[in-house]
């Protein structure tokens, strides 16, 4: 593949105030159901982000529209199977084929989350929950390491949904996160729905645990939808943001200022120019962010 | 206190449905860890579930839920997950479906698990260019008998002793069904077009045979004219299999063709 997007948007006030971290703007997830509306309708979308998993095929469709948006917007690879705190050792041929598809997307970054899939060789499919301890993040750790050495980048690693802890915790999950962020040099993708998620599920503060991670560390933020079913809450991707969220949102950049944002959405899939609308809103937040006045960012 | 690879052990036992997760292991938080723990044990199924749907709609139609949700319970306990992709998971789907009651009392059942296996396959092959027939008349007539070709990756021969593509085919066009019952064509044969379009359509036993000798065996073209003067006339043959190659050109599932017995080969 050639004629990679160049990433646009370097010199808006967000671009200005971003610091050390890479600016791209606000994105989506590119979907099967919207191949055809992205080249078709050229939504001001500034990035997407794809499935790694979903492309790591030979050829046909999905590698049909990769090559033509990718020549369009910027991509980053967000994986689901890398099972970054399983016990079991790394799948070589999936790290081989990660590699291969990041030569071939050349993406702006690659990331996936702090849990684990499988087990004794069974995949789950899901993101289970790791307990948070210092086994936990000497094995994290060491993990992150081996795929950043071998991949030759950072990783950003993202925070989940849970809804179960462990009896043997040692430390809460921002400071689990923040340590494996600390030895491990990598970068965190901060899904702000899964803080809200856990926040609820487990009874913590949200702003809190925004506020224990290491702000410049922080280089993209997911939003999402989730289903409320009063005593707990489920990561389901399959609704709008919700108010609470977005208000963390608001909060989060305000603590933080601007950082590269998208949203997810994996089921009920509206129209691109839905959820094109819906990506004004983050928009909107992040340039009404009083951290993008210069002297808030010293 | 338990080891990281204990508790995934356990905690993985417990989402598949199998020993259950010592709640003493869990922490007491607002969620009861009961209803956590059952929040990933009805996601893990539902998701391998809807992945088995969305790979095989028209055979989770044709057998009607309760037929269907045996099906997915089965398989999912048989063959849990050994791979990175979902889009892999129902791999064993028409083998398991062959072997296991009632499933297996209907053959038909299979076969259409297997024709949309490989529809999925034809989706997503690898690319390849392809040749049209200027490349067979650039030949001389030396060098036909050496020739051998390169199918396009998506090329796929399906075996079908019953009538489950016809079945496929009523389900997809939304009508009920024609009864299950024996085959009138040996197999089918399923490819991606140039426009990226899924393709199939049945092939008689002359066809089978040349495509098991190019495709499967690839032999050359006068080995292929040697076994099709079996079960036709000789005399015929050469047109016979003129016209089938001419087709398969035709039809864009040719990505090249070249002869032993000459230089000149694409
Ligand atoms: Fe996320």
């Amino acid at each position: 593949m050639k004629d990679r997007a160049v990433p646009a948007r370097t010199s808006t006030p967000e671009a200005r105030a971003s610091g050390v971290r890479p600016w791209h703007g606000y994105g989506l997830g590119l979907r099967t159901e919207h191949f055809d509306s992205v080249l078709d309708e050229n939504p001001a979308v500034d990035w997407f982000e794809i499935i790694s998993e979903n492309f790591m095929v030979a050829g046909g469709k999905p590698r049909h529209y990769l090559d033509r948006i990718r020549a369009r917007y910027p991509l980053a690879m967000h994986g689901v199977s890398l099972s970054i705190g399983s016990s079991d050792p790394f799948d070589s041929g999936y790290l081989r084929q990660l590699k291969q598809l990041v030569r071939e997307v050349d993406p702006i970054w690659v990331s996936d989350h702090l849990c684990w899939t499988g087990n004794g060789g069974i995949n789950s499919h899901d993101l289970l929950p790791l307990p948070y301890t210092e086994e936990a993040i000497v094995h994290v750790t060491s993990r992150i390491g081996e795929v950043q050495d071998f991949l030759g980048r950072e990783l950003l690693i993202e925070n989940v949904s849970t809804y179960v802890s462990f009896a043997n915790a040692e430390m809460d999950e921002a400071a689990f996160l923040s340590e494996i962020v600390r030895r491990s040099g990598c970068r965190i993708l901060l899904d702000v729905n899964n803080v809200y998620v856990g926040s609820r599920n487990h009874g913590f503060d949200a702003d809190a645990y925004v506020a224990a991670l290491p702000a410049e560390r922080i280089w993209q933020i997911h939003l999402a939808g989730h289903s409320d079913y009063g005593d707990y809450v489920i990561d389901t991707h399959d609704h709008p943001v919700c108010e609470a969220v977005w208000e963390l949102y608001a909060r989060t950049l305000e603590r933080l200022g601007p950082v590269t944002t998208m949203i997810e959405r994996d089921d009920a899939i509206p129209p691109l120019a839905d959820l094109v609308a819906e990506l004004g809103r983050a928009r909107r937040i992040g340039s009404a962010t009083r951290r993008l006045q210069p002297v808030d960012c010293a | 206190m338990m080891r990281l690879d204990a508790l995934e052990r356990r905690f993985l036992a417990h989402v598949r449905g199998g020993q259950v997760f010592p709640r003493e292991w869990c922490a007491q938080g607002l969620v009861d860890s009961d209803i956590g723990l059952a929040i990933y044990t009805n996601a893990y199924a539902s998701r391998l579930r809807e992945a088995l749907e969305a790979d095989h709609p028209l055979l989770a139609l044709y057998l009607g839920d309760r037929l269907w949700a045996e099906l997915c319970a089965g398989y999912i306990e048989a063959h849990p997950s050994r791979v990175r992709s979902l889009r892999h998971f129902g791999q064993h789907v028409p083998l398991w479906l062959a072997g296991n009651k009632p499933f297996s009392d209907h053959p038909a059942i299979a076969q259409l698990a297997a024709f949309e296996r490989e529809l999925l396959d034809v989706f997503d092959a690898a690319d390849a260019a392809r040749v049209d027939w200027s490349v067979m008349q650039a030949f001389d007539a030396a060098a036909w008998p050496g020739v051998r070709l390169r199918f396009h990756p998506s090329v796929r021969l399906l075996a079908t002793t019953t009538n489950a593509v016809a079945i496929w085919r009523a389900l997809k066009d939304g009508q009920s069904p024609p009864e299950a019952q024996p085959s009138t064509t040996p197999a089918h044969l399923l490819w991606r077009d140039v426009d990226r379009v899924s393709r199939f359509r049945a092939v008689d036993e002359v066809e089978l045979l040349a495509l098991r000798s190019f495709h499967s065996d690839r032999q050359d073209f006068a080995i292929v004219c040697e076994r099709l003067a079996r079960i036709r006339p000789a005399n015929e043959v050469p047109a016979l299999a003129l016209g089938i190659l001419r087709q398969w050109f035709e039809e864009g599932l040719i990505a090249s063709a070249a002869s032993d017995d000459s230089a000149g080969s694409t």
